[in-house]
């Protein structure tokens, strides 16, 4: 890949202080590139950047290059990196608010297949199905022909139901997809905003008990 | 006419105000010059000064002043001068923390020729610009400035009491740091060291080589411990703890508790008669170079059978022997208790303990006097580890809570010193340091690094993320090479984790005995970080070595000299000045009731009367509301003195009145230093013991207008403590015509974050309440106003 010089117009501070205000975003500048989450990923040999390397786009506000990344859609959260790091950075949280960002913008990734058939199947039947998102995704990834033998053992096993279990009234599922969609709509940004609120909230409340406890004659 | 007339306050005399002890040739009316320090911007960018000066214009008895920099030579002569010329008689000074000029000022003060104790500094630094915005904190600085002009008008020009000090010191930790400080002050004062383990050096004796010079410790350590047990001026006593403390400082009475060894040091000659006989090998000498040189018993080992007491040609041997006590007298103590390891098991990708993965501490014990293994390097199986991985900051610069937040400091160098005797014993082994910043700052350091790059060590800048013990006693690691953004994976025979440093066991116990506060990292408190570093809020309690925070042996040794020097400058003055703020029995009925109070033995009943031993008297006022007639109050922060300064802070605006004891308001200090915001409404009015207070002081708080009241203590003295309860309940009781919000909290002063978060949450709710009041009063009058 052909990498960028770091110049200040290829650093968006917009998009650094967006990703800054989210729940996740209050210790990014804090990463001390220990490297921690990198060396627990499973996956991120596979990654085009190391989740250390993404944090520290974040911190520069490089967003073609964290946008882009396919680290955000290879990161299967294990949520090793956001259970060792040091500084409490939570890198899988950040992953998690990266993607609905990229797909925002429009960017695809060829990465990106697996969360989208995961997505459409839990969409159309309320549930997860382990047969459909697999035979779905190998009939899109030719690769995935080499686990065929695994996947014939695990359905001689029964481990993989044929039937789909669906929900009983899926509508009532789209109608929470839809009024979801509508509020995105109306508010871009929404997402991540909403959230830093819910969490000052919540934080105000939790305050707000501890004084309760420890105001009274307490030592 | 008396003092009685304190114009200041605006407020006319109460019958019952207690005339304040008359000083000869004093002027009338006093008056009082406001100094205010713009401490560069710190303060004068959040406070508008001029402001605050307008709001006093209306006084004429004051003369006000704003300055830069009030400490300058320059500050300080402009109010030596007002006082000279007869300007003023007392002064105010708005400033930073008492803590760190009030000894300077106060000095000026009496060269001036005033009493030092008619200057008091009024916080609004640390308290004050420091930890709120703009908004409202003028209205607060207006408040405390004339709350202190309204105290100082009413001020005692008393005289600290003289208490002769014991000229001895004991020394608490046998390691570097407490061996250099004996040894430092033992010419010229008598010292009792003691050390819990049963032998003398510390730490340092388990050291292998020396960083940077690769010495060796015990050549260097040895010498050091054989003084400390030759010298005549020095007790040393191992296995020995403090148990008790009593007393005050200069005069303390301290119960030392000594464990077992079964063998008297003093008739062994360590001649191994005993060891030679014993069929369990429970008898031994700790190691050859060991201080004091004698040997001992493992009880866990021992079947009692009595062959060692048979061949003992000195009869030292007592297997009957048991844990003693034993009492001394001590002025001043210095704190050396050093470190220990952090447990590394809660570090839990790491796998520690397993074979062949070590702390830093077991690797360097094995090359060091203390060696098991006969001073050779070895994996569990005996061998020698070819490929041999250094894990910096295990624990260390970890802000979850699952290690320590801080930077042991001596990891980098350490590690490369070990790496460095790794590839000095055997040239091809392997040795691999990784890291995440190489810190080699000081001098010969960063020459040290680059000689160890030199000698071929492979460093690598990541931190380990994995290691994983194999059934062949080797052990994986995983890591990122954050250099190339490229992970990586190693198996090696030995892996060395060097630990988060922490204070050792005891630390905690033995400053609470002592009143010296602990930082929240659970290091002793300096009395100040830079300029008193080896000082305690205790004027007899010293610190050196890594009970003040991870250090080098150079370093340990430079604050064993300090605090030796200091330690020897206190007890140079042979007395000691007791603040002059005592009870003074105004009226008695001689119903002992005071007596039974005071927890010091303090006051004592004379002729039907009520009579107080000073020395004896800390001073923290139990007495005041223990008295059914009121007839004791302290001096200087009588009933009415607190009431005006109340009156004085919240008729500018209302606001949350906080009591803070010396402890809390440390807490309150060290907040500030770390610029921990909280509510501009807080008003801390400091008190020299939060048991002075009764519900006469707490209601006039709320009929001046405060939202809120609380009461926070610091003090670790459990005589205090014990009766905070009560406290709360009776004061709650008595005030509860107000239907405001009272609080009683304890907060040591390393939990300076618990107290803001308490303070900010107080202030709301206290906010709210009166809010919720104002409305329903509103409304009552609205409904009357219909009818």
């Amino acid at each position: 890949m052909k990498k960028e010089t770091i110049l200040p117009e290829t650093r968006d501070t917009a998009f650094r202080d967006l990703i800054l205000k989210t729940p996740v975003g209050e210790k990014i500048p804090t990463c001390m590139q220990c490297g921690i989450c990198a060396g627990s990923c499973p996956v991120s040999h596979e990654m085009d950047y190391t989740p250390r390397q993404l944090v520290r786009m974040v911190q520069l506000g490089l967003k073609h290059e964290v946008l882009n990344s396919n680290t955000i859609w290879i990161c299967t959260t294990c949520f090793s990196c956001s259970v060792r790091c040091p500084r409490g950075i939570r890198p899988t949280e950040l992953m998690e608010t990266l993607k609905p960002i990229a797909i925002a913008e429009g960017i695809k990734n060829k990465n990106s297949k697996f969360d989208n058939i995961f997505s459409d199947v839990v969409k159309k039947n309320g549930r997860a199905s382990e047969f459909l998102l697999i035979s779905k995704y190998s009939l899109s990834e030719p690769g995935m022909i080499k686990q065929a033998p695994f996947g014939l053992s695990l359905m001689s096993r029964g481990k993989l139901p044929l039937m789909p279990d669906k929900m009983e009234d899926v509508r009532e599922l789209d109608a929470i997809f839809k009024t979801g969609e509508e509020k995105q709509e109306k508010k871009p940004e929404s997402g991540t905003k909403e959230n830093a609120e819910t969490k000052a909230e919540a934080g105000e409340k939790n305050e707000g008990k501890a004084a309760d406890t420890g105001g009274e004659a307490e030592k | 006419m008396t003092e009685k007339e304190l114009p200041l306050t605006g407020e006319t005399t109460p019958e019952n105000e207690i005339p304040p002890k008359k000083e000869n040739g004093n002027v009338q009316p006093k008056k009082i010059g406001v100094y205010l320090c713009r401490c560069g911007g710190n303060i004068g960018d959040v406070v508008d000064l001029q402001a605050v000066a307008d709001s006093l214009k209306t006084d004429k008895n004051l003369i006000v002043n704003i300055q830069d920099y009030l400490c300058s030579s320059q500050g300080q002569e402009r109010i030596k001068n007002d006082i000279e010329k007869g300007r003023i008689d007392r002064v105010v000074i708005g400033s930073c923390s008492p803590k760190l000029h009030l000894e300077t000022f106060r000095s000026m003060a009496k060269k001036a020729g005033i009493n030092p104790n008619l200057l008091e500094i009024t916080n609004i630094r640390e308290q004050a610009s420091w930890v709120h915005d703009k908004a409202g904190i003028d209205a607060k600085v207006k408040g405390l400035i004339k709350g202190a002009v309204a105290r100082i008008g009413s001020i005692e020009p008393l005289v600290p009491l003289e208490k002769k000090l014991v000229d001895r010191t004991l020394v608490v930790g046998g390691g570097i740091a407490g061996i250099t400080t004996a040894l430092e002050m033992a010419d010229n004062h008598e010292v009792i060291l003691i050390e819990k383990a049963p032998f003398l050096g510390g730490h340092m004796i388990g050291l292998s080589k020396t960083f940077p010079t690769l010495d060796c410790s015990q050549c260097i350590l040895t010498p050091k411990m054989v003084a400390v047990h030759n010298h005549p001026n020095i007790t040393l006593l191992t296995q020995t703890e403090v148990a008790d403390v009593k007393g005050s400082p200069g005069d303390y009475t301290i119960t030392l508790k000594h464990s077992p060894r079964y063998v008297d040091i003093k008739k062994c000659i360590s001649c191994g008669a005993c060891a030679r006989k014993c069929p369990t090998g429970a008898i031994f000498l700790p190691f050859a170079q060991a201080v004091p040189q004698a040997y001992m018993i493992d009880m866990s080992k021992c079947k009692q059978c009595g062959a060692c007491v048979k061949v003992c040609p000195r009869d030292a041997i007592n297997l009957e022997a048991k844990e003693e006590t034993s009492t001394i007298s001590v002025g001043a103590v210095a704190i050396a208790t050093g470190f220990e390891p952090l447990d590394l098991s809660v570090i839990e990708e790491y796998n520690y303990p397993a074979p062949n993965l070590l702390t830093a501490i077991e690797f360097e014990e094995m090359l060091s006097a203390k060696s098991k293994t006969g001073m050779r390097l070895q994996k569990a199986d005996g061998s020698f580890p070819n490929r041999v991985a250094f894990v910096l900051c295990a624990g260390s610069r970890d802000f979850t809570g699952r290690g320590k937040k801080y930077c042991s400091k001596v990891c980098c160098i350490y590690s490369q010193k070990q790496a460095q005797l790794v590839k000095k014993m055997k040239g091809d082994a392997e040795a691999w340091i990784f890291y995440i910043d190489m810190r080699s700052a000081g001098r010969r350091f960063e020459e040290f690094y680059h000689h160890t790059q030199e000698k071929g060590v492979n460093y690598v800048r990541g931190k380990i993320a994995e290691i994983i013990p194999k059934p062949d006693g080797t052990l994986m690691v995983q890591y990122e090479d954050t250099n190339l953004g490229m992970k990586g994976r190693e198996v090696f025979d030995m892996v060395v984790l060097c630990p988060a440093l922490v204070p050792s066991a005891g630390t905690k116990e033995l400053a609470d005995k002592l009143g010296v506060p602990l930082g929240d990292d659970g290091f002793v408190e300096e009395k100040h970080v830079k300029l008193d570093p080896v000082n305690t809020l205790n004027q007899s309690a010293f610190a050196a070595g890594c009970v003040l925070g991870p250090k080098d042996i150079h370093d340990s040794v430079t604050e064993g000299i300090s605090a030796a020097h200091k330690a020897s400058q206190f007890l140079g003055k042979g007395i000691i000045l007791i603040p002059p703020e005592k009870p003074m029995i105004l009226e008695c009925n001689g119903c002992g009731d005071c007596v039974k109070a005071c927890p010091y033995n303090a006051l004592n009943l004379e002729g039907g009367k009520a009579v107080l031993s000073p020395l004896a008297c800390t001073g923290c006022g139990i007495c005041v509301p223990a008295c059914p007639i009121k007839g004791i109050e302290i001096r200087n922060y009588t009933r009415n003195q607190l009431k005006a300064q109340l009156k004085a802070i919240l008729g500018e605006a209302p606001g949350v009145v906080v009591f803070l004891d010396p402890y809390a308001y440390a807490a309150a200090d060290i907040a500030g230093v770390n610029r921990k915001q909280y509510s501009s409404l807080v008003r801390f009015v400091s008190v020299p013991s939060i048991h002075i207070l009764d519900a006469d002081v707490v209601n006039a708080a709320f009929e001046y207008g405060a939202t809120g009241v609380m009461l926070i203590e610091g003090t670790t003295d459990e005589k205090l403590t014990s009766r905070s309860d009560e406290l709360y309940k009776r004061l709650k009781k008595e005030t509860r015509k107000h239907k405001k919000p009272l609080r009683y909290s304890h907060i040591e002063t390393a939990q300076y974050e618990k107290m803001t978060d308490l303070l900010n949450v107080f202030a709301t709710q206290a906010g709210t309440k009166a809010e919720k009041r104002s409305k329903k009063e509103k409304g009552d009058s609205s409904e009357t106003a219909e009818e």
